[in-house]
């Protein structure tokens, strides 16, 4: 019989569809990606990328990791924002930054590939850059994401990097997000992601893997096959304030996931996206229970089927494998880091 | 250089390449590699090989599951819901989950395996919006469904599992979460000004002009102003109606004109592309949703939605939507005799 789960945030119902049941074979790895291009990320092709915004380099002084603006940015720094109302619609000005993470100086596709050092390194220059977009009142949030694979709109050169994209509005996913968890603050005076993490450790079914502070686990609501969710197991609401030192315990824990991920489903293409709270400003809608009701997290979506027109016409996912299933397999992977 | 346009109904925010658009070549869309009609489910002596039909359209005398048909509707062979049983709903800790109860259909819209919905004469594609029709009103008998999505999947990125001209239905247990938002979105800007919020954008659209694809009598076809795909069309009904169940046979014969003429131009524009629409109207079973507003929403796939769109909500559009209206408006169409 297949199910009908909740998500205990959003209020969002999947199907958990037994009649597909799927396993981790059944995916088939199709590769419909275009010859690569030339690459421009690699050492000594800097010249090729637009402005550095930042860079993290080593004691030779060679950079392991560099910030740049986008070739082609959604959103722009230097501009006058504006607003207007037109009929029912409003209107304003792409005020913002549109940021590339060159994740390494070596041409490696898959995040899962690099050193835990070098993850920790991506993950620095992802709170640096907050912090120093954090400076621009205009901004209301920075998302940081990544696209692996060409099915993940990955683009022609197989160079592995992150997206940091900041905008001056709230985004509609984010916004349901903070709005599902301070509902249940409001009720319960607890944080939802922290009973959630407490139940799932007490339950273990849906754990994959759990170490130094931090826990990776299947979703009881998931939309995707073999989606995971990375989650500090201490209360914590901003992602960019993790101590160097946990940055250390995440990278590691993050790269067994990836690469768990990339053993079991034949090295699939994957978003990662990583929700943390909008930065605390006096705007409409704000509120202050935000330290205690949000918590930082990072999705890790595999793609491994398309999403039709069902999904997009309801929001109503079709999830063919059963989490408990996703994590037993997940879990078995052996990987060493 | 970029702007960002938010949708008056869910306050979805949009950002729109507004100064370097892709045009409709750059997508580079492949066209498509037909497997061919051997072995269809969907073709003619094939009928075997679904589940037996709930119902069809025929011109002439057959018995159930034999070719003759127009338009024929059988269960999904691969049911995402099952239409026995409760519901049973169950809570653990944080956690609420049910059995899966739902309906999963599929409507063979013609039986030419090759044709497009574009390709179809006139008649036969408003046998398949009569079949849209006839399902709606048939499945909203059963009270335990809330909602009935009808929906289309063209080409495999959009998800279509088999080539040949087939939509979907889903009657689902409860209204889901886009629906809820839509229909919350229209009955709060009804009560503050007593007005359909989608009857203000027919109007708005139909005097600014440039978002216009196409119209007749009873339909609007346009690119909606924040959309969230380069080339979305809406189809709307010029009246104001909340429920698709209910439209009448002389309407249905101009959404089929008009459905036609969209597809057609998306097509000749685009060439072949995948694509999906949905059609979007009032739950069943609830409270009345007159502040509601049924349309059509056409969705081509002409970009690969990242990270980004999904973990935000937040949408990328290449092609602004005046743009894409003006490209499909001044396209000409073979003139054809249906």
């Amino acid at each position: 019989m297949p199910q009908l789960r909740k998500d205990p945030i959003l209020g969002r119902w999947v199907i958990i569809s037994t009649e597909r049941a799927k396993r981790p074979k059944d995916f088939p790895h199709i590769d419909t990606s275009p010859p690569e291009r030339e690459c421009p990320f690699c050492r000594g092709k800097e010249a090729l990328t637009p402005g550095e915004l930042y860079s993290i380099k080593d004691e030779q002084g060679n950079w392991r990791v560099r910030v740049v603006s986008s070739i082609k940015p959604f959103l722009e720094p230097n501009k006058k924002s504006w607003k207007k109302g037109k009929g029912p619609y409003d209107l304003m000005e792409g005020v913002g930054s549109h940021e590339v993470v060159i994740d390494t100086p070596e041409h490696i596709a898959n995040m899962a590939d690099l050193e835990v050092g070098n993850i920790r390194e991506v993950f620095w220059a992802y709170c640096e850059r907050i912090r120093a977009l954090q400076e621009d009142m205009r901004i209301k949030y920075v998302l940081i994401f990544k696209n692996y694979g060409w099915d993940a709109g990955g683009g022609r050169v197989r160079h592995s990097r992150s997206q940091i994209i900041a905008t001056p509005v709230n985004l509609k996913r984010v916004k349901e997000e903070l709005e599902g968890a301070k509902f249940y603050y409001d009720y319960h005076e607890r944080c939802v992601f922290c009973d959630l993490i407490r139940q799932e450790l007490k339950e273990q079914e849906r754990v994959v893997l759990e170490e130094d502070g931090f826990v990776a686990l299947v979703p009881f609501a998931p939309r995707f096959p073999f989606e995971v969710w990375v989650l500090p197991k201490e209360h914590s609401p901003d992602f960019y304030k993790t101590s160097w030192e946990d940055l250390f315990s995440l990278a590691s824990l993050l790269k067994k996931v990836l690469l768990k991920i990339k053993i079991l489903l034949d090295d699939p293409s994957y978003n990662y996206i990583i929700h943390t709270a909008p930065f605390r400003r006096p705007y409409p809608g704000y509120w202050s229970t935000i330290e205690e009701d949000y918590h930082w997290h990072i999705e890790i979506t595999p793609r491994l089927t398309q999403v039709a027109g069902f999904e997009w016409g309801t929001g109503f996912y079709i999830c063919p494998t059963l989490p408990e299933e996703a994590a037993k397999f997940l879990r078995e992977v052996e990987v060493r880091v | 250089m970029p702007e960002l346009r938010k949708d008056p109904i869910v306050g979805r925010w949009v950002v729109v390449n507004v100064e370097n658009p892709t045009l409709p070549e750059e997508f580079h869309l492949p066209p498509f590699q037909w497997r061919g009609d051997k072995d269809c489910p969907f073709c003619y002596n094939n009928e075997a090989m679904t589940p037996p039909e709930i119902e069809a359209i025929s011109e002439q005398e057959r018995a159930p599951n034999t070719p003759g048909w127009k338009v024929r509707v059988v269960p999904n062979k691969f049911p995402a819901l099952r239409i026995e049983g409760d519901l049973d709903k169950q809570g653990i800790g944080l956690y609420d989950f049910s059995n899966g109860i739902g309906a999963h259909e599929v409507i063979i819209e013609n039986p030419e395996h090759y044709k497009g919905l574009d390709q179809l004469s006139l008649e036969d594609v408003g046998y398949v919006l009569k079949a849209y029709r006839s399902r709606s009103l048939d499945l909203r008998k059963d009270r335990r469904f809330k909602y009935i999505l009808i929906f289309k999947n063209v080409g495999v990125q959009a998800g279509a599992s088999l080539e040949h001209g087939h939509s979907q239905l889903i009657a689902l247990p409860m209204v889901p979460k886009n629906v809820k938002e839509e229909v919350k979105g229209a009955k709060k800007y009804y009560e503050f000004r007593e007005r359909c919020i989608f009857c203000d954008i027919i109007a708005y659209e139909l005097e600014a002009g440039e978002r216009i694809v196409c119209e007749n009598d009873d339909f609007l076809a346009f690119c909606p102003l924040s959309s969230r795909f380069s080339f979305e069309v809406w189809i709307i009904p010029k009246e104001h109606l909340d429920d698709y169940g209910t439209i009448g046979d002389v309407k249905l014969s101009n959404l089929a004109q008009i459905l036609k003429e969209v597809i057609g131009r998306l097509h000749k524009v685009l060439g072949d592309h995948p694509y999906n629409y949905i059609i979007h109207t009032s739950p069943v079973n609830t409270d009345s949703h007159f502040s509601y507003h049924w349309h059509f929403e056409i969705m081509p796939k002409l970009t690969r939605v990242a990270g980004f769109e999904w973990g935000s909500g937040f949408y990328v559009v290449f092609t602004p939507p005046e743009l894409a209206a003006k490209y499909l408006r001044e396209v000409k169409l073979e003139e054809s005799n249906s």
